[in-house]
């Protein structure tokens, strides 16, 4: 698929095959998506654990459920759990000089094995790695976890599936995965084969673009240009609006299948 | 213990109910019956009418935003389990019942997740 319409296809599945499990190899697509994202001083902040939901205890799953989310997590056949690891900051130091030396840090930026002993080490980022509980260092790291979790989900749309990114009780699954204490529990990215048609509906309401963007100062929108909204349109990023003509009718067919209200 | 001393759509609650059905869930609630009667059961299994059913489920106290009581909600959710086992029946039947309290309480904001019941 297409980038864009990749872009354009994702949504938040919350009807899934609960009885089709997903292929291995594109749990790992997701993964080395993730891995592949942008991260500042090449910290992976974002640490996962798959788990099959088949292979949670019945308690546990129980127990994860948040009031809003519990349905779409019993019907999702894999779970990923995400957290930022804000103990990623540790080793930045040897990871930047290997930027410096696999030439992506360059003299011509300023960078250089003495500039990261000297400076960007001892001032900058020792201290972040020494105050992990400080906002900003939890909201930097928090948002390139943000960005590895996205690639996976527009991987896992690329690959055919659905997912959802969604809460839960961290100390349900914590006692079972034993994650790290410096691991902060984010969300857990449900994955497996959409129940419900993938338009789910059809793209949700958003703000226009020019209400939330702006061009060179606040209050100053940035205008789109509608030709290029066109040649989005066209590529299957901008697509029809929910809610698609027939979307009652499906939730009402689905609510039937797995018995559920309505 | 309420008595119902009125037919139950003339309760706020059930006209709440019937309203959300007919425009959020696209269902015409006089087109099934069943449902208003599987009502009309659980609150004669309550003993209590229908608004005294969803107040259960609320905390309200003077001057504050009115919540979701967490134990009113998982009381209810546990009645509404019990009331859907009664009645000896099986398969979606048996999910009718349940669900059609269950729909009766979401359309009046208390949010429940019962999960698959077929």
């Amino acid at each position: 698929m297409e980038f864009k319409e990749v872009v354009g296809r994702r949504r938040s599945i919350r009807y899934f095959q609960s009885w089709r499990s997903v292929e291995r190899e594109k749990i790992q697509i997701m993964l080395e998506a993730a891995r592949l994202a942008s991260c500042a001083v090449n910290a992976t902040f974002l640490k996962a654990i798959v788990m099959i939901r088949d292979n949670i205890p019945r308690e546990t799953l129980d127990a994860l459920k948040t009031p809003v989310s519990g349905l779409t997590i019993e019907l999702a056949p894999v779970h990923i759990y995400t957290y930022v690891d804000m103990g990623a900051y540790k080793g930045a130091q040897a990871r930047l000089k290997k930027l410096v030396d696999v030439g992506a840090l360059n003299i011509s930026h300023g960078w250089s094995h003495k500039f990261v002993d000297e400076f960007v080490w001892p001032n900058i980022l020792k201290p972040l790695a020494e105050n992990p509980n400080l906002a900003s260092v939890a909201a930097s790291a928090a948002s390139d976890a943000g960005i590895a979790i996205c690639q996976a989900m527009l991987a896992g749309v690329d690959e055919g599936l659905g997912v959802c990114l969604t809460a839960f009780q961290h100390d349900a699954i914590n006692k079972l995965v034993k994650a790290p204490k410096d691991w902060i529990p984010l969300w857990v990215l449900l994955v497996g084969y959409p129940a419900e048609s993938w338009e789910a509906g059809g793209q949700r309401p958003r703000p226009p673009l020019e209400e939330i963007f702006f061009e060179g100062e606040y209050g100053k929108p940035f205008k789109g240009d509608p030709k290029v909204t066109e040649q989005m349109k066209a590529a299957k990023m901008i697509q029809a609006q929910a809610p698609l003509p027939w979307r009652k009718e499906e939730i009402k067919a689905l609510a039937r299948m797995f018995g559920l209200p309505e | 213990m309420a008595s119902i001393n009125k037919p139950l759509e003339e309760y706020a609650s059930v006209k709440t109910w019937y309203q959300g059905l007919r425009e959020q869930s696209g269902v015409e609630p006089n087109e099934d019956k069943s449902r208003l009667e599987l009502l009309a059961e659980f609150c004669a299994t309550l003993e209590l009418d229908p608004d005294e059913i969803v107040a259960a489920c609320l905390l309200r106290k003077e001057g504050k935003e009115t919540k979701i009581s967490i134990k009113g909600r998982r009381s209810m959710a546990e009645r509404i389990t019990d009331f859907q086992a009664k009645g000896g029946a099986e398969g979606r039947e048996r999910a009718k019942r349940g669900n059609a309290v269950r729909s009766f309480l979401i359309h009046n904001g208390i949010q429940l997740q019962s999960g698959i019941q077929i």
